[in-house]
């Protein structure tokens, strides 16, 4: 008996399917990611922290904690880093990965925050590049400069100096 | 003794702690929004003081008093930010028979005037930076300043004489900028401070950060501590402290420490302070400005010193006498880093991240302090600053400080917002930092032309990263849930109905 999962990890789709292991050992799984089979020693806490070894691969030891952010996504911390997985072909964003929308279309700069508007640097026509500051938003006691993701020219304006807004409030449209 | 805490988050914490630790009763005050906050719970009392936003309650000076006086409070402790460099607060609190626990209301206006501030200093034969003595209100014309800048020469800085954190500040390179640049930081100055008045100072190249923590009691003794080093800033804002500095001598820091408390007695400072200094790469130092209060990176000089400052300003306010030994004051014990952990997303040019933490484990071990203000379940809030907690690292020296801080940030888990972890985890590999070899302008030049993410995930991460999701899946719709029969979707379905039963 064994459950199968479709997970995406940093934009690759990666088949896993776990089933128990050894009835006579506790918490042994055997693991299968992508056509590869792992025996795993898995303990989970009462917080949710998973203890993962590898007894076949000289006992490798990762102390992992898995978040779940909702809408079927989840974020795994290791000790280095951190990574979104989603299961069953949601989309993952990369942890971090600027910007909102995909690779191509509109960009729409808003508000990610209440705050206000302390700075507009562009106005409709301006051609912009990746990571050029578009609005800066004071908000936390910190200047936050809102960019671009990618290349584009400047549609739409929608803040002005010292306006305040909304978490979400449109503020710029790259096309 | 009673003693009101008028702050949140760590640095409310912070206090309370000492308070503890001195067997004093703590009083905290919070907003709206902080009604779960750590520093309610820590606190023997709590008392509400108004709505989220700062302005309606932790900058309500009239609030403060009342739940002061309503408490039985005898002082008050201001903390950083805030009300911490406010005169008026501090005559208030004075008016209302309460130990303010910080320098008088007349040292904190002195101070606070960059320009005043300077003049200051030039009388207690400190250097400074080269600029104007006098400020130029909001009305003088861009031509007399025009005419003072070609006197201090470019390249310069133009900045709000109620400045600080960057703000109201503009670097010129030359004539043509200027005006523009007034203009800037007037608007600037005045939404920020309500005060457009200006001044100009030289610009120095590639300078360090190098400051001077002193203590002053009520009865004129002052005692300077060894430097921190503080030149690890984006955008002006400090991200990294050490102490000691590897770019001082003993000769040096005994120069420094002598000009500080020398300019600590001529303005009449008394408690906790720090006079801030650039120092160029000619080992000369400049008078920069006077913090009237505790700082944030104020743990390094404790880890170091062996020193509990905010124990020793609640003596100093109340009358005791400082018996600190000076030298043990001026000789670093090892060395200690400081970490600004904020909830900020660095993927993202350090966009703050508010929301809640949903998960928290905090580091800990040999040489290990984390100054820290939440825990699993509290909120970040959308209106205050967004440092939770100060994680700082000590070792018998600087390398062995180092790998101490790496340790301690593999172990650190925050989930639920973006903090500033994975930045520091890689800035700690940079071999200008490990070297040493770095300047207030480092930081920014880095970040400016970086474009991948702090944390990259090798192959062996998103495989393992993978596989916890499944076996975490697996666990929470439990074994039951097993077999190709039943969809992984409804499996995942089932895993969030359990995950929405438990929260």
């Amino acid at each position: 008996m064994s459950t199968r999962f479709e997970i995406e990890v940093n934009g690759r789709s990666r088949t896993v399917t776990v089933e128990r292991g050894d009835p006579a050992a506790a918490g042994r799984f055997l693991v299968n990611i992508d056509g590869r089979q792992r025996v795993v020693d898995v303990r989970r806490g009462l917080t949710g922290a998973l203890s993962i070894l590898f007894p076949d691969d000289g006992g490798a030891s990762y102390d992992v904690a898995v978040v779940s952010s909702g809408r079927g996504e989840v974020t795994v911390h290791l000790p280095s880093t951190s990574l979104r997985a989603a299961f069953n072909g949601r989309r993952a964003r990369q942890a971090g990965t600027p910007g909102s929308d995909g690779a191509s279309g509109e960009q729409r700069i808003v508000a990610p925050m209440p705050g206000r508007v302390v700075r507009v640097l562009v106005a409709p026509g301006d051609e912009v590049v990746p990571r050029q500051p578009l609005v800066v938003v004071e908000a936390m006691k910190m200047e936050n400069e809102l960019s671009a993701s990618r290349n584009g020219r400047v549609k739409d304006v929608q803040a002005s100096e010292g306006m305040p807004v909304e978490a979400g409030k449109l503020l710029v449209i790259v096309g | 003794m009673k003693i009101l805490v008028a702050n949140r988050g760590e640095i409310a914490v912070r206090v309370m702690r000492a308070c503890r630790e001195m067997g004093l009763r703590s009083v905290a005050v919070y907003s709206e929004c902080d009604r779960d906050a750590q520093h309610v719970r820590y606190a023997d009392e709590a008392h509400l003081i108004g709505p989220s936003p700062a302005l309606e309650s932790y900058l309500r000076i009239d609030r403060l008093i009342e739940v002061a006086r309503r408490a039985g409070a005898d002082a008050v402790h201001p903390g950083y930010g805030f009300l911490a460099e406010n005169a008026a607060f501090a005559q208030a609190c004075a008016d209302a028979g309460l130990l303010f626990i910080g320098p008088s209301a007349s040292v904190i206006a002195l101070m606070g005037s960059k320009t005043a501030a300077r003049q200051a200093a030039l009388r207690a034969g400190m250097p400074v930076v080269p600029g104007v003595e006098e400020p130029f209100g909001a009305d003088v014309p861009v031509d007399a300043i025009a005419a003072a800048a070609a006197q201090v020469g470019y390249p310069l800085l133009v900045k709000a004489v109620a400045g600080g954190g960057g703000k109201g500040m503009r670097g010129v390179d030359n004539a043509d900028e200027l005006p523009a640049a007034v203009r800037a930081a007037r608007g600037e100055a005045g939404s920020a401070f309500g005060d457009a008045s200006i001044y100009l100072e030289r610009r120095l190249d590639r300078p360090r950060h190098v400051e001077i923590q002193i203590l002053a009691d009520l009865h004129g003794t002052v005692i300077p501590f060894v430097e921190r080093e503080c030149s690890i800033q984006r955008r002006h804002q400090k991200v990294v402290e050490e102490a000691p500095s590897l770019a001082v001598t003993p000769e040096l820091r005994r120069a420094m420490a002598t000009q500080a408390a020398s300019l600590a007695k001529t303005v009449g400072y008394t408690n906790a302070g720090t006079i801030e200094c650039l120092l160029d790469a000619d080992g000369r130092f400049y008078f920069l400005e006077m913090n009237t209060r505790l700082q944030v990176e104020h743990p390094v000089t404790e880890m170091v010193t062996g020193v509990d400052l905010v124990q020793w300003q609640i003596r100093i306010a109340r009358g005791e006498r400082l018996t600190l030994d000076p030298e043990r004051a001026l000789t670093p014990r090892g060395h200690a880093i400081e970490c600004r952990i904020y909830a900020e997303d660095p993927d993202r040019q350090f966009m703050p991240s508010p929301g809640t933490i949903v998960a928290l484990r905090a580091p800990a071990g040999p040489g290990i302090r984390d100054d820290s203000g939440v825990t699993a379940g509290s909120a970040v809030p959308v209106f205050y600053d967004s440092l939770i907690s100060k994680l700082v690292g000590w070792g018998p020296d600087r390398p062995a400080a180092i790998a101490r801080l790496k340790r301690a940030l593999s172990e650190y888990r925050i989930a639920g917002v973006r903090t500033t972890i994975p930045f520091f985890r890689w800035l700690l590999t940079q071999a200008e930092f490990a070297e040493g070899r770095f300047d207030t302008t480092f930081l920014d030049r880095v970040l400016a032309t970086r474009t991948e993410p702090f944390s990259p995930a090798s192959d062996a991460d998103e495989e393992i990263a993978a596989m916890a999701a499944a076996l975490d899946a697996y666990f929470r719709v439990g074994a039951a849930a097993g077999g190709q029969a039943r969809a992984p979707e409804g499996a995942w379905k089932r895993a969030a109905r359990v995950e929405s039963l438990r929260s």
